[in-house]
């Protein structure tokens, strides 16, 4: 695997975190 | 140190729009990072375009107390469409537009590191634009809701709303595609010798940009998944009925609109600190300061979002944290306006075009800067929240801010580009028409706003109308003006005199120096050593 295919999974896997985590935290702060 | 690492190989560079396809299907298919620089900013004019009729008819109906021209709810539609249209299709294109073209050619790269990505990261652009103005041909109309998006509005809107939110993940995915090829290409494909503190600030200045991309925009996504989830899918983030909050909306929504201003402001600082050196013939004045300032502020825009939501009912506590985090963003702000000023002083001074636009720069974003610090103030901005005052100052940001920074990029690299010059002329005239008329619009709106006149309204008391007249007559005028901008470029594209190898004679940068003007189709296929 390249480098450039590292950096970019790296700032791909902050970016699917932020966006999964911050509606999963609201969802089940209204369960 | 880092190397360059070319994964392409020579075959398929031949590939980048140069060898195999004309007509359209170069444009369609091109993986050259100067080919999608230049979709990106034509994309971002038209939108620009687009964004400033509707700005237009807001100013139109406006001119008059009483309702004239349109109807309440198509002015909130075009108050919505503009904010949405200016902010993610006019401004953040062009400057991607801009780090395409320049960044590879600045730091030693040939291309974007991933090539069909950057494409494909460009391509997403028409659909999402076409997506927003679909919305005002389906029932009920484009969403009237402010670019902002608040809930629970966003939940009683028509299909519009729907259309307005899948362009919003569009342009997000988009925006986050672009920032990974970015980061990438700067940190992994840098010349020999190019190391990160000998990078020109433009690329710096791209460099932190992308990463507060990669971190805001899933929020911004989130938020609107989550309204398109409330809407459709029985969910009640937002609703209070369902044991949601409004208030959330805003909380999110603003965690992202925060760094947004920095996304947009950041690469325009760039552009400056590229231009005020090249025609001051001296090196950016404190060049460490300037890279640890854009950072700072960069950190800082994540602590300060609720400055934008003081009304809304919070703790004292808390108003006075993001009142005093707020106020320090001040601090690393004026160092970078202080550096410009002291790289102009004792330089020697010329004022071509680009260096006008930067001054202009200078002068109104230092001002808008100075009426967010009033706003910060919590006292003040529950005065003023909502008023004119607030639509003076961002616009004084955004528009003072991005777009006089666009243009001076513009006149700085057109004849890099494309070989050609600008008349110098002509261009000063764009200057002083769109700065008088900038001011003409925004300054007054000032007024406006500490007398207590409401933004998105289409109908005011008749004591707001002397400077809501020369307000519209301003916006006439400097939209005029743009339409003259387009009349530069395509007569220097046409029939522009030939540009010297090197017209700006204090440009330092690598695309200066080592490479020729036009630049080539391919460049840095061998990358340059630097000592």
């Amino acid at each position: 695997m390249s480098r450039n295919v590292k950096t970019a999974l790296v700032l791909v896997s902050i970016a699917l975190t932020t966006f999964f985590g911050i509606i999963a935290k609201y969802w089940m702060l209204n369960q | 140190m880092s190397a360059v690492v070319d994964n392409h190989g020579h075959a398929a560079h031949d590939e980048h729009g140069g060898g195999y396809h004309g007509g359209i299907m170069r444009w369609i298919t091109t993986t050259n990072h100067k080919d999608i620089g230049t979709l990106y900013l034509w994309f971002s004019f038209i939108m620009f375009l687009m964004g400033g009729v509707m700005a237009l008819v807001i100013r139109t109906e406006l001119f008059s107390p009483g309702l004239q021209w349109v109807n309440p709810d198509f002015f909130n539609q075009m108050t919505t469409m503009h904010g949405l249209i200016m902010v993610f299709g006019a401004i953040m294109p062009a400057f991607v537009g801009f780090a395409n073209w320049q960044i590879p050619l600045m730091i030693g790269a040939p291309d974007m590191a991933f090539a069909r990505m950057n494409n494909w990261s460009f391509w997403i652009l028409p659909f999402a634009g076409s997506l927003l103005i679909l919305s005002f041909f389906v029932p009920g109309g484009a969403p009237g809701v402010g670019w902002t998006m608040y809930a629970p509005l966003t939940v009683q809107m028509g299909m519009g709303m729907d259309l307005t939110i899948f362009a919003v993940h569009l342009l997000g995915m988009s925006s986050i595609m672009g920032s990974i090829n970015i980061i990438t290409t700067i940190l992994n494909m840098r010349a020999p010798g190019m190391t990160l503190m000998r990078m020109p600030l433009f690329v710096w200045t791209w460099l932190i940009t992308a990463y507060l991309l990669v971190a805001a925009m899933p929020v911004l996504a989130g938020a609107v998944t989550m309204t398109l989830t409330d809407r459709h899918f029985g969910t009640t983030f937002f609703n209070a009925a369902g044991g949601g909050d409004p208030v959330l909306y805003q909380h999110i929504f603003w965690f992202f609109g925060h760094p947004e201003v920095y996304i947009i402001a950041l690469p325009a600082f760039g552009v400056v600190s590229q231009v005020i050196p090249a025609f001051s013939r001296k090196p950016l004045f404190g060049y460490a300061s300037m890279v640890y300032a854009t950072s700072a502020i960069a950190i800082l825009s994540f602590i300060v979002w609720a400055h934008h939501m003081y009304t809304v009912g919070m703790p004292v506590t808390a108003q006075l944290f993001f009142m005093y985090a707020t106020t320090i963003i001040a601090v690393p702000t004026g160092v970078k306006v202080f550096n410009w000023v002291a790289t102009m002083w004792k330089g020697s001074l010329t004022f071509e075009t680009p260096m006008l636009f930067a001054i202009g720069f200078l002068f109104l974003f230092t001002l808008g800067g100075f009426t967010g610090l009033v706003l910060s103030l919590v006292a003040v901005d529950v005065q003023l929240h909502d008023t004119y005052y607030v639509v003076a100052h961002f616009h004084y940001v955004m528009v003072a801010g991005a777009l006089f920074s666009a243009f001076a990029g513009v006149y700085f690299w057109l004849p890099k580009w494309t070989g050609r010059m600008y008349d110098e002329t002509l261009g000063k005239i764009h200057f002083w028409l769109t700065m008088i008329f900038f001011n003409m619009i925004f300054f007054v709106q000032h007024f406006l706003g500490l007398a207590g006149m409401p933004r998105r309204i289409p109908d005011y008391p008749l004591m707001f109308e002397t400077w809501n007249k020369i307000s519209s007559i301003g916006a006439w005028g400097f939209g005029l003006s743009q339409v003259f901008f387009l009349y530069i470029v395509l007569k220097a594209i046409r029939s522009g005199e030939k540009a010297p190898e090197k017209p700006w004679e204090g440009a330092d940068s690598l695309e200066w120096t080592h490479l020729p003007t036009p630049v080539p189709h391919h460049t840095w296929e061998t990358p340059p050593v630097l000592k």
